[in-house]
């Protein structure tokens, strides 16, 4: 599902930020991503997302050479994936019905269609009756479940999750990490970069990334 | 092709929303816009009123053709036949007026004077011709800057015929005519250029405005999959709106100006027995004209975009 082979990447001549990394994530794997401030976890996941290329080496996200893909391919690999991030990034003039429709109404999906898919999605994460609210009054974790309804509404292959819970008080993090445990359990490839060492514990894979080099689970 | 459909329905939907928003800032533009675009409609509107007018003059110029008192009548007419020659291919229709006829026309034209005229013994008018060169100018509108040329030379030649006194060409008010239009359509064209670049460059910096207000919401869609497409069509309806409304209220401010000004074209137009009137454009230009400045808010919005959408990225 997700390879990187011998992957670097250089911002400038003395900035290094990921070197040599290899690692494989199987379709439906559940992994996390570990590492210091400035390890490489959010360009590794900017290259899975096709934000960030590689400087040398290859990285394949569903069939998809990164790479190689052109400026029109892009917009095709994202929708295939679910993107969450430590700032949630949601629109702030208008409600989260409407953030949470927005991945299926870029793929051209109709109003109603989208409507109703959001609807479900924002069930699944427990804010049903919050359609209409706006997310400024959401408080921080239920704006970050609005984030995971907005990355798993167009029923994405990979789920990747950028420090969802760095701003969160215990209890809302867990509802998240909950949230994407129940996503994993369906069968989506999920990739969390996390600093929660208590979250880390309870993980399966945790692939740890230091000074852009891998050091524990990669291929 | 529904997903198509959609996205640009979408898309309109968005530019109405963004105006929605900001009500204020786009009346603002459009008044803006359509002050630019007054101008050169009001000279389109002139100009279609005229260009009637100025067919009906440039028609049918004259050649005046006169004898030498002594050339005998037979000699005279014997110089049709090279009139014709001369004249060949140019739908001239000539007619010999004999000096008698000359007289009577004189006198018929006069009718007061007919003392004075007796008084003169002799009939001092010579034979002559008369042609006129119907057709000889474009229809489409003025003479063609060619055509006062050409009358001057076919004078030239008729001078130069045995028993030929002179001859008089009436084509100078032609070339007044021709040059006059020629040098308003040029004025329109330039003014129209100038002030459809001041419409583009309204739109561009007004779109320049709404990329940066939406800089967050466009950089999330590209995350979530959106094409540049999707991400450039709200901006170039919203341009294209602009624009159309901005046509729409100058036309509209035009054809308002047209009434005062008919009230004061009237009273002048009558001291000439003329019922003369500026008409507001046909159906057809009012079309065409708002599809241009459509396009004009398009063609900045499509700029502005392509620019600050690329250093966004």
């Amino acid at each position: 599902m997700i390879e990187f082979q011998s992957v670097s990447k250089k911002y400038s001549a003395d900035a290094l930020a990921l070197s040599e990394v290899s690692l494989h994530i199987a379709k439906g794997e559940l992994v996390y991503l570990a590492g210091p401030s400035g390890a490489g976890k959010s360009t590794l996941m900017k290259m899975v997302a096709a934000i960030e290329r590689p400087t040398s080496g290859r990285v394949i996200v569903s069939g998809h050479d990164v790479g190689r893909l052109n400026k029109a391919g892009v917009p095709f690999l994202r929708r295939k994936l679910g993107l969450i991030f430590q700032h949630q990034r949601l629109l702030n003039d208008r409600n989260i019905l409407a953030n949470v429709m927005l991945p299926l109404i870029v793929a051209g999906a109709p109003k109603g269609q989208a409507a109703e898919r959001a609807r479900a999605a924002l069930d699944k994460v427990g804010l049903l009756e919050r359609v209409k609210a706006l997310p400024m009054e959401l408080s921080g974790g239920e704006q970050q479940r609005v984030a995971i309804a907005r990355a798993i509404v167009n029923r994405p292959q990979i789920i990747l999750a950028d420090e969802p819970t760095a701003n969160l008080d215990r209890a809302a993090a867990d509802k998240v990490i909950d949230a994407l445990h129940a996503f994993h359990s369906v069968g989506v490839t999920c990739v969390i970069s996390s600093h929660d060492e208590q979250i880390l514990d309870s993980a399966a894979r945790v692939i740890r990334l230091e000074h852009g080099q891998l050091v524990e689970g990669g291929v | 092709m529904n997903i198509w459909f959609r996205q640009h329905r979408f898309a309109l939907g968005a530019a109405f929303a963004q105006v929605r928003k900001t009500p204020g800032s786009f009346l603002f533009n459009v008044l803006v816009v359509a002050v630019a675009l007054a101008l050169p409609f009001a000279g389109v509107t002139l100009l279609d009123n005229v260009r009637p007018l100025s067919e009906q003059l440039s028609v049918d110029p004259e050649i005046s053709l006169f004898m030498k008192s002594g050339v005998a009548r037979e000699d005279a007419q014997a110089l049709a036949p090279q009139l014709q020659q001369l004249l060949a291919g140019n739908h001239a229709k000539i007619s010999f007026v004999p000096r008698e006829q000359a007289l009577d026309n004189l006198k018929a034209r006069n009718g007061g004077l007919d003392d004075v005229i007796d008084t003169l013994g002799d009939n001092p008018l010579p034979d002559s011709y008369v042609m006129k060169l119907e057709g000889f100018a474009t229809r489409s509108g003025a003479a063609s800057s060619a055509d006062p040329a050409r009358i001057d030379l076919l004078a030239e030649h008729m001078r130069a015929l045995p028993g030929v006194d002179s001859v008089q060409v009436d084509s100078a008010w032609v070339k007044r005519l021709a040059a006059l239009l020629g040098v308003l359509r040029l004025a329109l064209l330039l003014l129209a250029l100038t002030l459809g670049v001041v419409v583009i460059a309204v739109v561009f910096n007004t779109v320049r405005l709404q990329v940066l207000t939406q800089k967050e919401e466009i950089a999330v869609s590209k995350l979530l999959g959106a094409t540049d497409n999707f991400i450039h069509r709200p901006f170039y309806y919203t341009g294209a709106l602009l624009g159309l409304c901005a046509g729409a209220v100058a036309l509209g401010a035009v054809a308002l100006a047209l009434r005062p000004l008919n009230t004061a074209i009237g009273e002048f137009a009558r001291l000439y027995a003329s019922d003369f009137q500026l008409m507001a454009l046909p159906p057809l230009a009012v079309a065409a004209l708002l599809a241009i400045s459509a396009g004009l808010g398009l063609t900045g919005a499509m700029l502005s975009v392509q620019r600050h959408l690329a250093r966004l990225k």
